[in-house]
């Protein structure tokens, strides 16, 4: 007798340094023969099926399983006779094993072929990973909800940022008509008060249409692809041409990597960053510069200023949905253009941070992907 | 061939708030158009207006429709469609009214021809100004040769 069949022998397995190993292991580990006859199970078989070892012993593999399965396991294992390697069993499949009071188990198996004198066996080692089924279950119920609730959210800034339009286009509209037609024929104050009604309005209405701007970076994406930014930034620099002009400005940039992303979004980005930074200029007109470095599989973009500048105290409330930091008279805007650059780099799997030096400027800097991996 | 004539640009507008037919109205006048103006309140009553169906048999062809996409009954799509699809009718300019720009996206993706797209603005001189190119897009329209 080989050392590999003696192990067979119930008695021997009883002693030694071998049974503790199998006693404490903490999965299921039986031993089957080419007839598919129960050669050996240790201790968490009995305590994972229910069955004590006697009653499993000598008994068909096949016992374990649940009836579905029961029907074409003898040719399955049959064929891992033929040809028996090291493997997980039905990768890909959902297995169970049935406990002796009928409730159904998911485990894995992994399967490895002993060859003895008396012939070839196979050992199952068996895990059972209800837990790990529960907590991806789990986990997986959790994303569908907050896909969900996200989704409900969007669609709600969506409609009510839509619909909000049409009353208000009502009144600022009809407002405006009466001081075309009476302007000067009311008094001085009628003329204020319309103003003061058509300026609402016009704000209200910037406001329901950055919202709306806002709530579709969520839901409606395009395709994301490789992206030449250097198109990307002569696209923005094209269309901010009479700010640029308006304010003297003069906007430079290094050669910039191709990225992976949403066109458009990425047109955006550049774009309200740049018109802030020539918004928000001191008393010198503004010099701009965009630059990037590439640092593992993302770029770091930075789009520098010599404006103004930010107390530190505010760098992470400026990304934050309508916030502002000055009065409307001073700077005018409805304080979205950040929150939408910080969705679309969210986005976009990256991130974007601000350093600024009050009076001195700004630099924002934010990282995008080069590959889809993002 | 139709010609102008006194009576000024026939305009349908397919439009259900009073608020809009009665802007649209003051647009006009504001604008100094000369036009005649015929309003249905749903898409029903529009696909009526245009075949000369029941109290319709008399109306007149319009030679624009300004078509607003929210209506009771068939909405704005759906009349664009028809007329599109209608040989008689498709000639109409059709210029359709839109509450915003996500709307028109939308609509374009069902990729209906409507001559021209127009958002609904919340500034009165923008839309007397819209109206008023309206005009000269129907006077380029009737310049073009005819068929």
């Amino acid at each position: 007798m080989t050392h590999l069949s003696k192990f067979l022998d119930e008695s021997l397995v009883a002693d030694g340094l071998f049974r503790q190993l199998l006693e404490s292991a903490p999965d299921a580990i039986i031993i089957v023969n080419s007839d598919g006859s129960i050669k050996l199970v240790n201790r968490m078989t009995e305590l994972m099926l229910g069955y004590k070892r006697g009653e499993l012993i000598g008994e068909a593999v096949e016992k374990m399983l649940p009836e579905r399965f029961r029907g074409d396991h003898a040719d399955k294992r049959q064929s891992y006779f033929s040809d028996p390697h090291t493997r997980p069993m039905g990768s890909g499949l959902e297995l169970f094993a049935q406990h002796k009071q009928g409730h159904e188990i998911p485990v894995e198996i992994s399967l490895s072929p002993l060859q003895t004198e008396n012939g070839r066996l196979v050992t199952a080692v068996i895990r059972d990973i209800s837990e790990r089924q529960q907590a991806r279950k789990a986990l997986e119920q959790h994303a569908r909800d907050l896909e969900r609730s996200n989704a409900e959210l969007e669609q709600f800034a969506y409609v009510a940022s839509h619909d909000l339009q049409e009353p208000l286009r009502m009144v600022a509209s009809y407002a405006q008509l009466l001081a075309r037609r009476y302007q000067h024929q009311l008094d001085e104050d009628a003329d204020e008060f319309i103003d003061f009604i058509v300026d609402g309005a016009t704000r209200m209405q910037n406001l329901i249409n950055d919202l709306l701007t806002f709530s579709r970076i969520g839901t409606r994406d395009g395709e994301v692809k490789k992206i030449d930014t250097n198109a990307v930034l002569r696209r923005v620099l094209s269309n901010l041409q009479l700010a640029i002009d308006d304010n003297h400005a003069v906007v430079t940039h290094d050669e910039l990597p191709d990225i992976y992303g949403d066109e458009l979004q990425l047109v955006q980005l550049f774009q309200n960053l740049i018109s802030n930074a020539l918004k928000f200029h001191g008393e010198t007109a503004p010099e701009i510069h965009v630059a990037a470095r590439e640092e593992g599989n993302q770029v770091i973009f930075s789009v520098a200023d010599n404006g103004i500048g930010i107390e530190p105290q505010y760098a992470e409330r400026i990304f934050l949905l309508f916030q502002r930091l000055h009065g409307k008279k001073e700077y005018p805007g409805t304080g979205i253009g950040l929150a939408i650059c910080k969705k679309i780099v969210d986005k976009h799997g990256g991130q974007i941070w601000v350093e600024s030096q009050q009076g001195k400027g700004t630099t924002f800097y934010f990282t995008l992907p080069t590959t889809t991996e993002g | 061939m139709d010609t102008i004539g006194n009576s000024g640009i026939r305009i349908l507008l397919v439009e259900d708030n009073p608020g809009d037919v009665r802007l649209t109205r003051e647009a006009l006048k504001e604008a100094k158009v000369n036009n005649q103006l015929f309003v249905v309140e749903d898409g029903v009553e529009a696909m009526a207006f245009l075949r000369n169906e029941g109290e319709y048999a008399d109306t007149p062809r319009p030679d624009l429709i300004l078509l607003d996409l929210n209506l009771p009954k068939k909405d704005g799509r759906e009349v664009l469609e028809e007329i599109k699809h209608d040989s008689e009718l498709k000639r109409i300019p059709v210029v359709v009214l839109t509450t915003s720009r996500a709307e028109e996206d939308i609509l374009k993706s069902y990729n209906l021809h409507a001559n021209c797209y127009v958002t609904k603005p919340v500034d009165l001189d923008q839309f007397i100004n819209i109206v008023k190119s309206i005009e000269d897009f129907w006077l380029t329209i009737v310049r073009l040769p005819s068929e």
